[in-house]
């Protein structure tokens, strides 16, 4: 009997259940084809020299924490759910059957419902996962197949995790309808006359948020007596000033207002006017905040501040923070900044439709001010997740370019040897056995040395002040031959300079300006009429803490102390996996990265690098893409369903509006308007929250823009993304336009 | 007196072939400017039917309305809420305010909606309240007060706009016996004062009797008609329970 009513219910209400569908079988592909990389009957064709093992174990537990997310996205359609069925549930309890029956009936209706989610998603799943093994085969820069394969080890952890999910929220739902009162599910659909109070949360926030202000003016004094200088050039001093001046400032504010509320309450009511204007000075000041603590990590980098990266770190929290208060606050206070507007301006408040048009806004606000604000937020993180995927892995990728130049490259630093005859002299025979013994071929092998200009520098250690090393003209165009440059010259007493990819033109100019000129232990030298030279040559090539190499004459270099020896090979075939995974640990055994005389020695692999690098790449790609997607998704659904859980009350009202004569195009244009607010607003709010960080993070990351991505290949980047959020914004508003005017006429 | 409203052999069907139900059979009557006519009958007599078809909100089948010289049943679908806009004023059973507007936003709504020049809203919506005794009241949401008070904002709602026939759907129905007198004295003041015509619908006798004259309807057609002439209004009252227990269904008021 139960069985039949189950099955009628969810034929019946199909429809009902039709967002709870869409969204469960959202998440189950996204859950799906996410973590099939990870499968272990998984195998893409990528080549002998890459370990896709690599990234399965690091995707599964970025996929796995991500997913827990989905867990709060299924708990709010399952509520969207009950609130829709409360009067079904009503109707049932007053003919009599138990509350525990019902919430079985319920469970097992949802549960259907989820597994047919289940079988659609995977079926999806295994489409997705095909995208996700082009975008895998891409990053190893393979051609790729189309190919279906539904891997059993996913789909068991896939029904295992949704199923989970599915008993927990259901178990929650049967305990949620027993605890629930008959008269109020009766009248839950006839909830048009709500409280329009404006609940607490936001004194949590201020409270939470007047905490850090503390920490950060008292982070701004200490830092401002430990480390002010009034050499320091103007907008450092302004910045040590705003840290201090603006915290307390807003402080300030809030003691006063608190003051004044409590003398008020004594006095009137006017509690929620009171807060109103507490929260426009925090806004105010929290703007201010804001540009105070970006200035920090921004001005360190260009001023070189001596304080560390942690001092950086907790002026980004703090930036963070501020920005969070930023979008609640403006949230909150946006239907005060409706209903002033409103107050004040007669014309448009009297003008057609627009009285029902704001009640409809600010009542929405009122009461929703919470859920708004989590959604701006989270909408925020999502679309920083979306542009900061492609930059960072573009970063990572575009820095492998630069230092995997040679097949193998070994190094070795005298950072930490204090006796010239400790120096490392070595040629590193045991390669050269090794590549043979396995017949590896070379096509260029060079073992070279770097040299100090003045042998004095030796004991120099400071961190600031480390000598450059320089190396001989053979040397340095045996390097460019092997890497496809042409050869350069130089006059018996001439120099030149090789840069890092990363520094800056500008740097190696105002160098070369202040350098025109050398004193060596081997002579004098002159620039040459080319001094400047920045191909990438890997990194391992510079002294340490120096972006620059000097380029000496062969007999200049043999009267100076060689302090560095270097080996960089190039093999005609690729050096596989085992194999270099295997000379390493050989390498290492004999050349210990810190050896007790002070030398430290190094390897890198071509294949190695590339291995680890893409293979972490395409981890952090793939995991802030599915981060990005599934907060999106979890958004939109809310803003969505917020919309459609209220159908009820917005027919009732509409049908108001239509017994008052308001001609049904007018109705559309209020939907069409009322929408657009409401999916407008927070969308507006993140883009522009968004906006700001991004800019900031490029801001302070755009040297390696420009050395490793490119500003065209990023605003690209930028540009897709945009485009991703668009459809995918489009496709929700459309379809909850859809189903919104469907329930109101 | 002219006529207002006029109705030509009304009659409206539900269903299709073979499953007809004949909600009017055929009606026809007029109402004179400032009239106050009570339509009443049982449950299923076609009474609300009949008010949704002069409301403009429900098509007849056949037969004419005509409100003034304008014969509503020949309006453009299109042209329809203007038309309710411009002429009809509402009241029903279950207020119809909006929760999310005040009383006084939500009488100002009905002139906003009919394009009324902004400065003249805010005097208009006090001078009403002021006739309707909800003045001090006109700050607060209809959650805060009583369904007197709702359903004499709803009154005022109507009739600021100066309808030309004010339709009236149960207005006591959710109403306690105080409060339907009171709305029911402020009613018959609109009537007599601003010389409003009213049509209301209602099954409760005592309701009616604030009307001038009645209509009694039984299975879709007019049974009989009822004036108040110059009958005091208990006098009246017992009149229309006579009606009412010929009919059938009345007795049980009376007993």
């Amino acid at each position: 009997m139960y069985a039949k009513l189950i099955f009628r219910n969810a034929k019946r209400s199909v429809k009902d259940y039709l967002i709870y569908i869409m969204t469960m079988t959202i998440c189950v592909t996204l859950f799906y084809s996410f973590l099939s990389i990870s499968s272990s009957y998984y195998n893409p064709d990528i080549g002998s020299e890459y370990d896709v093992t690599l990234l399965s174990d690091g995707l599964k537990t970025a996929v796995c924490m991500i997913t827990l997310l989905l867990l709060f996205l299924i708990r709010f359609v399952n509520n969207y759910m009950l609130r829709r069925k409360k009067k079904e549930f009503a109707v049932q309890s007053v003919m009599g059957m138990e509350p525990k029956t019902i919430g079985r009936i319920f469970f097992a209706e949802t549960a259907m419902m989820g597994i047919l989610s289940i079988i659609i998603g995977i079926f999806l799943g295994v489409l997705c996962s095909q995208c996700m093994t082009a975008m895998l085969l891409t990053a190893f820069g393979r051609n790729y197949e189309l190919s279906w394969t539904l891997f059993p080890d996913t789909v068991l952890l896939t029904v295992c995790f949704f199923m989970l999910s599915f008993f927990i929220v259901g178990i929650w739902n049967i305990h949620t309808i027993q605890k629930a009162k008959i008269i109020d599910m009766l009248s839950a659909d006839k909830e048009n006359e709500p409280e329009l109070t404006q609940s607490r949360w936001i004194l949590v926030i201020v409270m939470f948020f007047e905490f850090f202000t503390v920490w950060m003016l008292i982070t701004g004094t200490e830092k401002a007596w430990f480390y002010y200088d009034s050499r320091f050039a103007f907008p450092v001093r302004m910045m040590f000033l705003g840290n201090i001046v603006f915290p307390a400032a807003m402080l300030l504010w809030s003691v006063f207002r608190l003051t004044l509320f409590c003398r008020k309450t004594a006095r009137s009511k006017k509690n929620k006017y009171s807060m109103h204007t507490l929260l426009n000075g925090l806004l105010a000041c929290s703007a201010l905040n804001i540009f105070a603590a970006a200035s920090v990590p921004a001005l360190t980098g260009r001023y070189h501040l001596s304080w560390g990266a942690g001092t950086v770190r907790q002026y980004l929290l703090f930036l963070l923070v501020h920005l969070i208060f930023l979008i609640c606050a403006l949230i909150y206070l946006f239907g005060t900044f409706l209903a002033s507007w409103k107050e004040k301006s007669p014309e448009h408040r009297y003008k057609g439709e627009n009285l029902f048009f704001f009640g409809q806004i600010i009542s929405r606000l009122d009461t929703a001010s919470k859920s708004m604000t989590i959604i701006c937020v989270t909408l925020t993180l999502a679309i920083f997740l979306f542009a900061a995927a492609p930059v960072l892995t573009g970063w990572s990728s575009g820095y492998l370019d630069m230092r995997s130049v040679y097949d193998v490259q070994i190094f070795s630093r005298y950072n930490n040897v204090y006796e010239e005859e400790n120096l490392p002299q070595d040629n590193y025979q045991a390669i050269t056995d090794f590549l043979r013994e396995h017949h590896i071929e070379t096509s260029y092998d060079c073992t070279f040395s770097l040299y100090l200009p003045d042998r004095n520098d030796f004991h120099n250690r400071g961190k600031y002040t480390f000598p450059i090393a320089a190396i001989s003209l053979s040397d340095y165009n045996a390097i460019r031959e092997m890497l496809g440059y042409e050869p350069i010259s130089l006059a018996d007493n001439e120099f030149a300079t090789q840069w890092k990819t990363v520094a800056a033109k500008e740097e190696a100019e105002k160098f070369l300006a202040e350098h025109a000129g050398i004193m060596t232990d081997g002579g004098a030298l002159t620039l040459s009429r080319h001094p400047y030279y920045n191909e990438a040559m890997g990194v391992t090539i510079y002294n340490s803490y120096t972006d620059v190499l000097y380029i000496f004459p062969d007999n200049v270099c043999r009267k100076l102390l060689p302090v560095i020896r270097n080996r960089y090979i190039i093999t005609t075939e690729k050096i596989t996996y085992e194999h270099a995974a295997e000379l390493e640990r050989l390498f290492t055994e004999k050349y210990p990265e810190q050896t007790e005389e002070g030398a430290a020695y190094g390897v890198r692999f071509r294949t190695l690098q590339v291995n680890s690098t893409k293979a972490n790449n395409f981890i952090l790609q793939a995991s802030m893409l599915y981060g990005a997607v599934v907060l999106m998704v979890i958004c939109l659904t809310m803003l969505s369903l917020q919309q459609l859980s209220d159908a009820g009350q917005y027919k009732y009202r509409f049908s108001v509006l239509r017994n008052l004569g308001v001609e049904e195009q007018r109705i559309e244009k209020l939907i069409r308007k009322q929408l657009s607010i409401w999916f407008g607003v927070p969308i507006a709010v993140a883009v522009a929250a968004a906006a700001i960080v991004i800019a900031y993070f490029i801001q302070t990351i755009s040297a390696e823009i420009s050395a490793y991505i490119g500003y065209t290949a990023l605003l690209l980047q930028l540009g897709a993304t945009a485009g991703i959020l668009t459809v995918l914004l489009i496709c929700y508003f459309l379809s909850t336009w859809i189903l919104f005017r469907h329930s109101v006429t | 007196m002219n006529t207002i409203l006029k109705l030509e052999h009304i009659q409206k069907y539900y269903g299709n072939e073979g499953n007809i139900t004949k909600a009017i059979k055929d009606i026809s009557f007029s109402v004179k400017y400032g009239e106050f006519l009570g339509i009443m009958g049982a449950s299923g007599s076609g009474k609300t039917t009949l008010l949704n078809c002069i409301s403009t909100v429900d098509t007849v089948s056949a037969g004419h309305i005509f409100l003034e010289d304008t014969d509503i049943t020949e309006i453009k679908p299109n042209a329809l809420a203007r038309f309710r806009r411009e002429n009809l004023g509402f009241i029903f059973q279950d207020f119809n305010l909006l929760d999310t507007l005040t009383i006084s936003e939500n009488i100002a709504l009905a002139l906003a909606i009919g394009h009324t020049p902004a400065r003249k809203v805010e005097p208009l919506v006090s001078d009403m309240a002021e006739k309707l005794n909800i003045s001090d009241i006109l700050n607060k949401y209809p959650y805060q007060v009583s369904g007197g008070q709702k359903q004499r904002c709803a009154c005022a709602r109507a009739i600021i706009s100066n309808p030309k026939l004010l339709l009236a759907d149960e207005p006591t129905g959710a109403l306690d016996s105080h409060s339907s007198q009171m709305l029911l004295s402020t009613l018959q003041s609109i009537n007599e004062q601003l010389n409003t015509t009213i049509l209301m619908v209602t099954h409760d006798a005592f309701t009616a009797s604030y009307a001038n004259r009645i209509l009694f309807l039984k299975d879709g057609e007019i049974f009989t008609e009822l004036c108040k002439g110059n009958d005091s209004r208990a006098a009246f009252f017992h009149k229309i329970l006579h009606v009412l227990t010929i009919i059938g269904g009345g007795q049980s008021h009376v007993c």
